[in-house]
């Protein structure tokens, strides 16, 4: 059925088209033109293309057509043609057309195909050829006969005439337009739904962004924020989106007074560096306002007119054009706060740490801002490693320096401050840089010396930064490491050459240890014979200048003479504090004089230790001394043992036995003294100073070689007993060594008492000897003198059984108490000391 | 009901063939209705035009094929 419709409007279609041909001036050959072959040409076209080539839209195909029209030069017939398309487009309902698009396309392409023909007529070669051949012989007859001949009976008929000469020409717009009636009515509906237009809206935010109230959005400072008042009628939709927008002008608000208000005495150079990068984001910011209040002069156009002007500002795009803004606006309002109380080295660092951000956008500018705000953190670094200036007017840079005197410049004239430390310098590169520029102004204040600006030129240039301003950024923590690497090393070599070669560190240590450390042997021989009977005398009697006078003839007669006198001049002494009844033995002591620069290394305190050790040292040697002494009258010899022979049998014998205990008292003693003096020399300093020659070669700066001779003096005290753990043993010590001078003295005493024995038996003798006779007195006085020697001689003999009793029980305490202190190499001592298990084995066996 | 369908069927045509006019397409009343009926069933009306066009050059072939043997030799 519908096939059949189909097939005869086709028919109808071909049978006018070829009636319309026909009306022409007939051809001269009509067989060409065969109706039955071109419904079937038809049909084939028809047939092959059955969807069309471009989307089907009514209006846009009108538009096309009458913009076509527009510019062939036809407005008139455009503008006719637009109001015969709004008619035809009203027609709706039944009897109207469905397939209103088709048909204006195929107006149009038929439009189009008779124009190219017409433009082509004259140089056109009909390709009536290919037709004719394609009609009459491509095409299989599909149709009888009979049709054809019906087609040529309706195309012998005239038409009346041409069908286009006609058409309305309608001039005037139709104010009935449906669209724009309901834009209006649309338009209307937004007036009665609103108080304030929107552009009033957009202008008011741009005011708001800028700080300044507007006519309708002002700032509550009960909200704290800009609001628009309840009372203005607004969508809800509209409220929100004001009140979205309008958070920029409060952000902008906060960033704008926080860099306003901020004087430079309180923000210091880094704040005011944040300052200036601030204040040139909000010029660039103010920037685009202008341009956007350019735009916001333009009206808002409604939906219809949208062709007029497109740069218009509503509030959605305003909504747009601020999300940029407001992210920065947004991060600097943050940092301000976060900023607000800190200054220097910690703003920095507050700021780098909003800076570890994932968003493009926030990185670039956050590093943008760091550069800036470290510039002149990073010059402090650069001029306190180079030159050692402090440029800190403001308190902002991580070293403080406070005024002390130069002894103790190195130790308290500088320190860190953690809270200026920003977090991108590690705090080993800091206590570097500390160290570098410390070192400038130790060899500047203390060692008067110029040679470190060289160095640090060096070092300038092989970190390739050049001296003058500004070499380093932010974000080049490389450079930074890189030239306080330079500069560190670079002035600490030249600092410990300076201390080496122009202050003699090494030969002022090394003195220390010959003079105050007795390590120079014939010195101390000398001085303790030179000044032992003046320290005998009571404390308050001795004078200095006689024991200068002394130190003096001992340096003079031992091989010191030959040192250099600048150390020589250094060597005093020194009367310590004493009270009534002290000897000179416990007042007197040497000191050394360590002028600046090496008080750095040599401070009080650590005079004061050395001043201990001293002491230790020459009570040790005192009592070695002693025992020397006592050594020289008590050796047996053939004179003594002679003159005994004539004595009695009796007292002979108790003669010999008390002088046998004194003797192996003393070699008792002496075991022990001997043996102590040789750990301490040998084992304790001569290895402690062998360690820390070897560390002050390898030291790079004055940090390692002040950490080297703390080391050095700490194992000497550790190891000699010093210290605070072995303050028990280092008293026993004492008590022994007082033991061992009564013990001397009490030798002293029973020789003086056998000399004097002697002297009588002689004289006796010579008497004897001249009178030639027996006499009664004198074999009566040989008689008291052999009496008084015997009662001489118990005497002496429980004296000594007392000392050596106490002795050897407190000899016994301190060896036992050897083994249980925390240093290895008292242990050595013990081993020294009780080699053969004499003191350990009976103890025992009890 | 059945005479204002009418109406409104003619006078979408004579709209139609208006447009027609001012494009000059050189289609008649007739022809356009079948076009248009041809169209509201569902034609491609490119292929329609495309027919409208071929049947057209057959007509102007038919008119001008007396110069054919002259001008043949002028294509371009």
């Amino acid at each position: 059925m519908e096939d059949q419709k189909i097939l005869d409007l086709v028919k109808e279609l071909v049978h006018r088209l070829q009636s319309q041909n026909l009306q022409k001036p007939p051809s001269k050959n009509p067989d060409s033109i065969n109706p039955n072959q071109a419904l079937r040409y038809a049909i084939r076209i028809l047939s092959s293309r059955l969807t069309p080539s471009i989307v089907a839209d009514e209006a846009s195909m009108a538009e096309s057509i009458k913009r076509q029209l527009a510019t062939q030069g036809k407005s008139s017939q455009a503008l006719a043609f637009a109001d015969l398309y709004s008619k035809f487009a009203s027609k709706t309902g039944t009897g109207s057309v469905n397939n209103k698009w088709a048909v204006l396309y195929l107006l149009k392409v038929i439009s189009e195909d008779r124009n190219i023909t017409k433009k082509q007529s004259i140089s056109r070669v009909s390709n009536s050829v290919f037709v004719n051949s394609a009609v009459s012989g491509g095409l299989p007859a599909l149709f009888d006969g009979e049709l054809s001949e019906n087609l040529k009976s309706l195309c012998n008929r005239e038409m009346p005439g041409k069908g286009w000469s006609g058409g309305v020409l309608l001039v005037s717009k139709d104010p009935e337009n449906i669209r724009d009636k309901a834009f209006r009515e649309f338009a209307n509906l937004v007036k009665e739904e609103n108080d304030v237009s929107e552009e009033t809206l957009v202008r008011d935010l741009l005011y708001s962004a800028r700080g300044i109230d507007g006519s309708k959005v002002k700032f509550d400072e009960n909200v704290d924020g800009y609001v628009l008042p309840n009372s203005i009628k607004v969508p809800r939709a509209t409220r929100v989106m004001v009140q979205k927008l309008s958070e920029l002008g409060w952000l902008f608000k906060k960033v704008y007074g926080y860099v306003s208000d901020s004087k430079a005495e309180d923000v210091g150079t880094v704040g005011q560096a944040f300052c200036a990068s601030l204040q040139e984001e909000l010029t660039e910011y103010h920037k685009l306002l202008a341009v956007l209040d350019a735009q916001a002069m333009n009206p808002i156009p409604l939906v219809s007119d949208s062709a007029s002007s497109w740069d218009y500002l509503s509030l959605r795009r305003l909504s747009v054009w601020f999300t940029e803004p407001m992210v920065k606006m947004r991060l600097m309002a943050v940092l301000v706060d976060s900023c607000k109380v800190l200054k220097g080295g910690a703003m920095a660092g507050a700021i780098h740490m909003h800076a570890q951000h994932g968003d493009p956008l926030v990185h670039e500018f956050m590093s943008r801002l760091l550069r800036r705000v470290c510039s002149p953190l990073f010059e402090m670094v650069r001029s306190w490693v180079l030159e050692g200036e402090l440029e800190d007017r403001y308190a902002e840079f991580f070293v403080v320096g406070q005024p002390v005197k130069a002894e103790s410049l190195w130790s308290e004239g500088y320190r860190l401050d953690a809270r200026m430390l920003p977090s991108f310098i590690s705090p080993s590169l800091a206590s570097r840089i500390l160290r570098t520029g410390k070192s400038i102004n130790f060899l500047r204040v203390c060692c008067e010396d110029r040679g470190w600006a060289d160095a640090a030129m060096e070092a300038a240039a092989a970190s390739g930064t050049t001296t003058g301003k500004g070499g380093l950024g932010y974000g080049e923590s490389d450079e930074l490491e890189l030239l306080v690497v330079e500069a560190a090393k670079r002035i600490d070599k030249h600092l410990m050459k300076v201390m080496y070669n122009r202050y003699k560190f090494k030969e002022h240590c090394l003195a220390i240890k010959r003079y105050l450390l007795l390590g120079q042997g014939d010195f101390v021989q000398y001085l303790m014979d030179k000044v032992g009977p003046e320290l005998s005398e009571p404390a308050n009697t001795i004078s200095t200048f006689k024991l200068a006078g002394l130190l003096e003839t001992a340096v003079q007669s031992s091989n010191a003479q030959y040192d250099d006198h600048d150390i020589l001049d250094r060597l005093r002494v020194k009367m310590m504090p004493h009270n009534t009844g002290d000897r000179g033995w416990d007042m007197f002591s040497l000191e050394y004089e360590a002028r600046v620069p090496l008080n750095t290394v040599f401070t009080e305190s650590v005079m004061e230790r050395y001043l201990r050790i001293f002491n230790f040292l020459w009570k040790l040697r005192r009592v070695e001394h002693a025992l020397i002494r006592a050594w020289k009258t008590m050796k047996p010899n053939c004179i003594t043992s002679h003159s005994f022979i004539k004595l009695q049998q009796t007292v002979k014998m108790q003669l010999l036995s008390t002088l046998r205990r004194c003797q192996v008292l003393w070699d008792e003693m002496n075991h022990f003294i001997s043996n102590l003096q040789y750990y301490i020399m040998f084992e304790v300093l001569e290895v402690s100073w062998s360690n820390f020659s070897n560390e002050m070669e390898v030291a790079k700066d004055l940090d390692d070689l002040l950490s080297a001779h703390e080391k050095y003096l700490h194992s000497i005290v550790e190891k000699s007993l010093l210290g605070e753990r072995s303050q028990s043993l280092y008293e026993t010590l004492f008590i022994l060594f007082d033991h061992i001078l009564r013990f001397r003295s009490l030798a002293d005493r029973l020789y003086e008492g056998i000399h004097e024995l002697q002297m009588r038996s002689i004289n006796s003798q010579k008497q004897r000897g001249e009178s030639l006779e027996p006499g009664s007195w004198v074999t009566d006085g040989k008689k008291a003198l052999t009496q008084q020697a015997s009662k001489f001689l118990s005497h002496m003999g429980k004296e000594l059984d007392d000392i050596g009793k106490k002795y050897s029980s407190l000899l016994k305490g301190f060896i036992s108490q050897l083994p249980v202190q925390q240093h290895i190499d008292l242990k050595f001592l013990l081993f020294r000391l009780d080699f053969t298990e004499f003191y350990t084995r009976p103890r025992a066996v009890l | 009901m059945d005479s204002e369908a009418a109406r409104t069927a003619r006078e979408s045509l004579e709209l139609a063939f208006h447009m027609s006019n001012i494009l000059e397409t050189g289609l008649d009343r007739q022809t356009l209705s079948v076009l248009i009926a041809l169209c509201d069933l569902g034609f491609n009306p490119e292929a329609l035009a495309a027919v409208v066009k071929e049947l057209r050059m057959e007509h102007s072939s038919s008119s001008s094929s007396s110069s054919l043997t002259a001008s043949s030799l002028s294509i371009p």
